[in-house]
């Protein structure tokens, strides 16, 4: 596909080049507050989760603040529902530009699902609905296509800023859906110049729910697309004597996905990656544990400041 | 082939209990019925939305256990989901619920006992504002006290109770009797009536007489300080205000001052 049609992806400037470092990072949870004040620990960078923040004070807030003054803060969003039918909930979008503003977030970032939907029964036309706290895949049609490029140029409007989209974690696909889905998630940043926030994990756990290849499906993301990676855990839940895993976020990232992760790196560089933990929260060493794991593989990948080709320009020269 | 608009009504339905079978031409089955498929979100939804409500509600998850919380949370998220992502935000319903809740009727005063864990988390999310002081009061005048209007601090929060909420709530805190010891409290002690504050980053819950109840309620509506005082005399006749006061301010109810306008 093409990308030259926006500057801002130009291959040479990585989109992560004004956020985040190429670092491990940890998603930030209330029960470790303390302990990162109290220790600053070298990691590169925090994540919260946006919606978690958008009140409009006390003490959850002030630790964030105390937080962005030491490390840099992604805010990644699970609520915005980019999927759903009509019209952006613009309460949300603005409570979500001011929290933007008062920390001054190094990434924002969201989903490619969908999260809220109107009762048919009762529906009016205002957008917003009912919020299922869980995000659903697409079915991939134009249909959809158009209605989320729509919703991501408006939030990136809204904010006047580039987001980055995530590729989910599925369970089910739709009989309609006509396109793959790096496909899909390659034309809404084709459309809307956003970014990939790439999930080892979810293509892992898609991968192997649905019976596709995760090389091949990382192997279509241009690593220029790519600001930043996920790392979680996921677990396994058995139907009818057969699995099916769940990406729950309440465990050590798994060796398959290691391996995985480092097979992304190889190939796109190191970028800013997540560890995510948001059930079973163990303490922030262990967090820490899988951070520095991730440090030693993006560092393994590590262009050396000179290049090669600098080499030889700088012996002709 | 259905519409996105359509498609998602009928998840939604789903997630929140309804007849998936709408669905089964919809969804690959490959290797699972669709049903089991969509069984996976509608677990996401009843798992992750019960365990926002049990943040909320430590207090009343404490005082009935998983399982009864569990069957209560499911029923209150298909009658009630959010209609915000922000689940901080979820379950101001959620006292008004249990207290018509057949499967409670047992428990009375679980319903005054959740509406004091909303106020408290209300408390705990709103705008921070410095608190008035007894010292910022000073330079008024004893003749000016009759005209005065104080402002409420955002945080202010007053419950109502004919029963000893505060005693139960306090009782059923996370990591109290983890020594197996019990308190007993008496359900026929009398109510409670409390003033919930965050002056700073700790929520507070003061106990106040019914007429300390009534001047604070007056005096947030921004009534000035005479009327106030007679609209307690009123519940509480022997209503004399410098207990109350002297507690509502040390505890950081109000976050400014200013006179009542005469014309």
């Amino acid at each position: 596909m093409d990308h030259s049609a926006h500057p801002a992806l130009h291959p040479q400037s990585p989109v992560s080049a004004n956020g985040l470092p190429a670092r491990a990072g940890i998603g930030l949870k209330a029960q470790h507050y303390q302990d990162i004040l109290e220790r600053a620990p070298d990691i590169g960078w925090l994540e919260v989760h946006s919606e978690n923040y958008m009140c409009a004070g006390g003490p959850s807030l002030n630790w964030l603040t105390a937080m962005r003054e030491r490390y840099p803060v992604s805010l990644h969003g699970v609520g915005m529902s980019l999927g759903t039918t009509g019209p952006l909930d613009g309460h949300h979008l603005s409570r979500l530009t001011d929290l933007e503003r008062r920390v001054e977030a190094a990434r924002v970032s969201e989903h490619l699902s969908w999260s809220t939907a109107a009762n048919a029964a009762t529906s009016s036309t205002q957008g917003g609905g009912d919020y299922l706290n869980d995000l659903i895949a697409l079915p991939y049609t134009e249909e959809s296509l158009d209605i989320f490029s729509s919703h991501v140029r408006q939030m990136q409007d809204a904010l006047n800023r580039q987001v980055l989209i995530e590729n989910p974690s599925s369970y089910l696909r739709y009989a309609h859906s006509v396109i793959a889905e790096p496909e899909f998630l390659l034309a809404v940043t084709e459309q809307t110049g956003c970014g990939v926030l790439l999930d080892v994990n979810n293509v892992y756990v898609s991968a192997l729910n649905h019976g596709f290849d995760p090389r091949a499906y990382l192997d279509q993301i241009p690593g220029e697309l790519v600001g930043e990676i996920h790392l979680a855990g996921h677990s396994q839940t058995h139907i009818d004597g057969r699995t099916i895993r769940i990406d729950d976020h309440g465990s050590p990232v798994s060796d398959e996905v290691w391996a995985l992760f480092d097979y992304a790196v190889e190939r796109i560089g190191p970028k800013p990656t997540l560890i995510e933990w948001d059930s079973n929260i163990p303490k922030l060493d262990v967090m820490l544990g899988e951070a520095a794991k991730a440090d030693d593989i993006l560092n393994r990948h590590r262009c050396p400041a000179i290049t090669r080709e600098e080499v030889r320009h700088a012996v002709a020269g | 082939m259905p519409s996105l608009a359509e498609l998602q009504s009928a998840m939604r339905d789903t997630a929140l209990g309804g007849d998936p079978a709408p669905l089964a031409d919809v969804i690959v089955a490959d290797g699972f019925r669709p049903e089991q498929r969509l069984s996976i979100h509608r677990n996401n939804t009843t798992i992750l939305l019960t365990e926002a409500l049990a943040a909320t509600y430590p207090v009343i998850f404490k005082l009935v256990g998983d399982d009864f919380f569990a069957a209560v949370a499911k029923l209150y998220i298909r009658a009630h989901p959010p209609q915000s992502p922000c689940l901080f935000e979820y379950g101001a319903t959620f006292a008004n619920f249990l207290r018509d809740l057949p499967q409670a009727a047992e428990l009375p005063y679980l319903g005054d006992v959740a509406n004091l864990e909303w106020m408290w988390n209300e408390a705990f999310h709103a705008a921070n504002a410095k608190p008035l002081t007894s010292a910022d009061l000073v330079a008024v005048a004893p003749d000016d006290y009759d005209d005065l209007v104080l402002t409420p601090h955002p945080a202010l929060r007053l419950v109502q109770s004919r029963y000893p909420i505060q005693d139960i709530w306090a009782a059923n805190q996370c990591g109290v009797d983890s020594d197996g010891s019990e308190t007993t409290i008496d359900l026929n002690e009398g109510g409670q009536n409390l003033a919930i504050l965050r002056p700073a980053a700790t929520v507070s819950v003061s106990e106040l007489s019914p007429g300390g109840l009534t001047l604070a309620a007056q005096l947030a509506q921004g009534v000035r300080l005479l009327d106030a005082v007679i609209a307690a005399q009123h519940v509480e006749a022997a209503f004399e205000p410098s207990t109350p006061l002297a507690i509502l301010i040390s505890a950081g109810a109000f976050c400014a001052f200013g006179f009542y306008p005469h014309a």
